[in-house]
């Protein structure tokens, strides 16, 4: 019988990833308007993340004014911002270096 | 006088008096006239190629300007330091969001209708985000640009002693604030 093995490694090397195909990070920045019950909820109830979690990152937010939510492809990042932006919340998008 | 929100068994409840409801209802016009008054600029030009004007997409030479007042630039704000990306982002998906945004406020509008207010988890959620807009349209009116300036307006809760008119959308400010936070609370408990 034959004995399945791992797949070998098809990832490229970091160094040679293009620009193009490096991550983008979504930005949520801090601001005196929008409520920390507020932003946690919406972090709960868009990413799915736990109370813990949400309280976590918004208070991330509220402390050192601003956090990296999460990261992705440019498109899953874009629509991230998009729907930020839709719950009134200050949020940017940037390549990583 | 407004009750705070709670959850229950039907739903998210509250009360808000007469004037009160009124006071928002006018508040969410605001912001809808705020949006749509920027939602002029997007118009295409007419010599445009009728490919572009059948889709509604803009072409790349049809960058928006930034928004000059900062309140629209609170509610539609850059997504990116970079201006390239920002600028795209801006020509590809501005539209889109003041249509939701109006979509939103409108429903809000309409939940205002009697003075008990029930509403669904998803409609509770809708509200709270038509609020969030009104406030940051009444932050920068009130120059809210820092947390010690949000806590200056904090302290405005007296109406007796309120002199000018800049008190006044404190008042308001901290009114909605709390409309909302109480709104949070019973979507907070609806989750569990």
């Amino acid at each position: 019988m034959e004995i399945m093995t791992a797949m070998p490694d098809v990832i490229s090397n970091p160094e040679t990833v293009k620009a193009q195909d490096k991550a983008w990070r979504l930005i949520v920045w801090n601001d005196p308007v929008n409520l920390m019950n507020y932003v946690s909820y919406v972090f709960q109830s868009y990413f799915g993340f736990t109370r813990e979690r949400a309280d976590q990152l918004m208070l991330q937010v509220h402390n050192d004014g601003f956090c990296v939510v999460r990261s992705g492809s440019r498109e899953a990042i874009e629509s991230d911002v998009h729907a930020m932006h839709g719950f009134g919340l200050q949020a940017t998008m940037t390549q990583e270096a | 006088m407004a009750k705070a929100f709670k959850n229950g068994a039907r739903g998210i409840t509250g009360s808000l008096a007469s004037a009160e409801r009124k006071l928002l209802r006018e508040l969410f016009s605001d912001v809808i006239t705020v949006l749509e008054e920027r939602a002029q600029i997007h118009e295409l030009p007419e010599d445009l190629d009728p490919l572009y004007a059948l889709t509604g997409m803009r072409p790349e030479s049809a960058n928006l300007p930034e928004p000059s007042d900062a309140a629209v630039k609170r509610l539609l704000p850059d997504a990116s330091d970079d201006q390239e990306v920002a600028d795209e982002f801006r020509r590809l998906t501005e539209a889109d969001l003041i249509t939701e945004k109006i979509s939103l406020l409108r429903r809000a509008q309409l939940l205002l209708e009697t003075e008990k207010l029930v509403l669904s988890v998803s409609e509770a959620q809708g509200f709270a985000r038509a609020l969030n807009d009104v406030r940051l349209v009444l932050a920068e009116r009130l120059n809210i640009q820092s947390e010690a300036d949000s806590e200056r307006i904090a302290q405005l809760v007296d109406a007796a002693k309120v002199t000018t008119s800049e008190e006044y959308l404190g008042l308001v400010y901290n009114l909605v604030s709390w409309v909302q936070d109480t709104l949070m609370q019973a979507l907070m408990s609806a989750e569990r």
